[in-house]
């Protein structure tokens, strides 16, 4: 307990004396989960309007395999994206591995189908008179999809929030395919399992209560956003 | 002049056919009522007639033109007809928004935009309103933006599917008035779907009756328009 005690009181003198080491690790995990979490939105959110507004062959199949890639553990993606990219992969020429961009691929494809599942239930929910009355006022198909997505905008942010709390807590890709180097590819998970490897616990600590504190933050936010929806519904 | 004229049109729902007319004409610049028992078709008919949706068979011919479905025809199509739900939903934000959304799509510019807005929430008795956030309306007001919304783009044609149907008779009166005053002063032509047949007489010029997806009485009320005794014009602006 004592352990517990002296490790938090030290992790908070770091943060009062804001610790380069600290601040460095937590401006790389921001930066790549943040740059991660925008690309999978660009993707994931037209391939969820997408999915949720057409009828093709294989929806369901799409939907299953939508589901089933929720839950990609993380160190498969991490070896998925090091077989192409390590050396010997076919795109190996471009020296990406262990590089923040490698860990930005990975953290795509965990979090991109999580927002697309996310959007498409919430695109979902909205009511199809909307639709209905967009286009019978002269809308065309973009006009009515912008109508769409803003009356959905509550659960499509709550959906980005979701994403960013996914990849910046993930380890797996951020070790594999980032590698921990020291001001470089060093995340707040990553750096937390190598002080815990060399018994150092302070800023182990330390990073855990940052993380925790922007995990806090995204619920309470996520948390605000789907408040507005329910009292929207209702 | 025809403004619509179907032939053999027919519309089938999980292989039953809900809709089955093999002629009908609507005639340019007059009120018709649609009446009929729920599960009549009426909804689908004024679904088909604002090109919302397309029938299983059959040919529309609208002012003389023949209803390709193509998707740049239909977008022209539906930009001279409107349709106002039984139940119209409204998009979050404040009425004045949700009054100029079919001016904005159109492109027009803001300022017309705006006078256009204030004139048809004069015209629905809703001026008031202008700032109030669409949300907080009750269902005869939801009813008078929604048919804000659509008269804002000055419609050639407005359907109506019940538009009296779930609001006070106060409200029933006025949006009464609404659609008598439209088609008298900017000769927009109108069908409205009701259940009530005193209804329909009183502000038609034609009766359409459909039963099971049939249309069974084709009507024109040769006399001219019979508004109700209580009816005050003095309500509107």
């Amino acid at each position: 307990m004592d352990l517990l005690v002296d490790s938090i009181r030290s992790a908070f003198l770091l943060f009062l004396a804001c610790d380069p080491e600290l601040l460095d690790i937590v401006l790389v995990s921001l930066k790549t989960s943040g740059m991660s979490t925008l690309i999978a939105a660009l993707f994931g959110v037209p391939a969820g309007f997408f999915i949720a507004h057409s009828n093709f062959f294989g929806k369901r199949l799409l939907l299953t395999i939508l589901n089933t890639l929720l839950a990609l553990p993380t160190v498969v993606i991490g070896l998925l994206v090091y077989a192409f990219i390590s050396r010997r992969g076919m795109f190996g020429s471009l020296d990406l591995l262990y590089t923040q961009t490698a860990m930005i691929i990975g953290q795509v494809i965990l979090v991109t189908p999580l927002v697309t599942s996310l959007v498409l239930a919430a695109i979902s929910r909205i009511d199809a008179r909307y639709r209905k009355t967009a286009m019978t006022l002269g809308a065309n198909d973009t006009q009515v999809a912008l109508v769409i997505l803003r009356e959905a905008r509550f659960g499509i942010c709550a959906a980005i929030i979701a994403a960013f709390g996914r990849v910046i807590a993930e380890i797996g890709i951020s070790m594999m395919l980032g590698g921990n180097a020291k001001g470089f590819t060093r995340t707040m998970t990553t750096a937390m399992a190598l002080e815990y490897d060399k018994g150092e616990f302070v800023l182990a600590v330390a990073l855990g209560l940052t993380l925790m504190t922007i995990a806090f933050a995204l619920n309470m936010l996520f948390h605000f956003f789907q408040g507005r929806i329910e009292s929207e519904v209702v | 002049m025809k403004l619509y004229e179907l032939q053999g049109v027919t519309r089938e729902f999980k292989g039953r056919k809900v809709l089955d007319l093999p002629h009908l004409a609507i005639e340019s610049g007059k009120i018709y009522s649609l009446i009929g028992p729920n599960g009549a078709g009426k909804t689908r008919l004024l679904n088909i007639l604002a090109f919302l949706d397309r029938p299983t068979s059959g040919e529309i011919d609208f002012c003389g033109e023949q209803v390709t479905y193509c998707k740049q025809g239909l977008l022209a199509l539906r930009r001279r007809v409107v349709l106002v739900d039984q139940y119209p939903i409204l998009f979050t934000g404040p009425v004045w928004k949700n009054v100029e959304f079919g001016l904005k799509v159109r492109g027009v510019a803001r300022q017309a935009r705006t006078d256009r807005v204030h004139e048809v929430l004069s015209l629905v008795g809703m001026e008031d309103f202008f700032k109030a956030e669409a949300e907080k309306l009750s269902g005869g007001e939801t009813k008078r933006v929604a048919l804000a919304m659509a008269l804002a783009v000055r419609p050639e044609v407005l359907l109506c599917d019940e538009p009296c149907a779930n609001v006070d008779e106060e409200n029933q009166k006025i949006i009464i008035q609404i659609l008598d005053r439209i088609n008298r002063e900017q000769s927009t032509s109108i069908v409205f779907s009701t259940h009530y047949l005193a209804q329909g007489r009183s502000l038609a010029h034609g009766e359409l009756h459909l039963e099971h997806g049939r249309l069974c009485v084709k009507s024109e009320q040769s006399q001219s328009l019979v508004l109700p005794v209580n009816l005050n014009h003095g309500q509107l602006h």
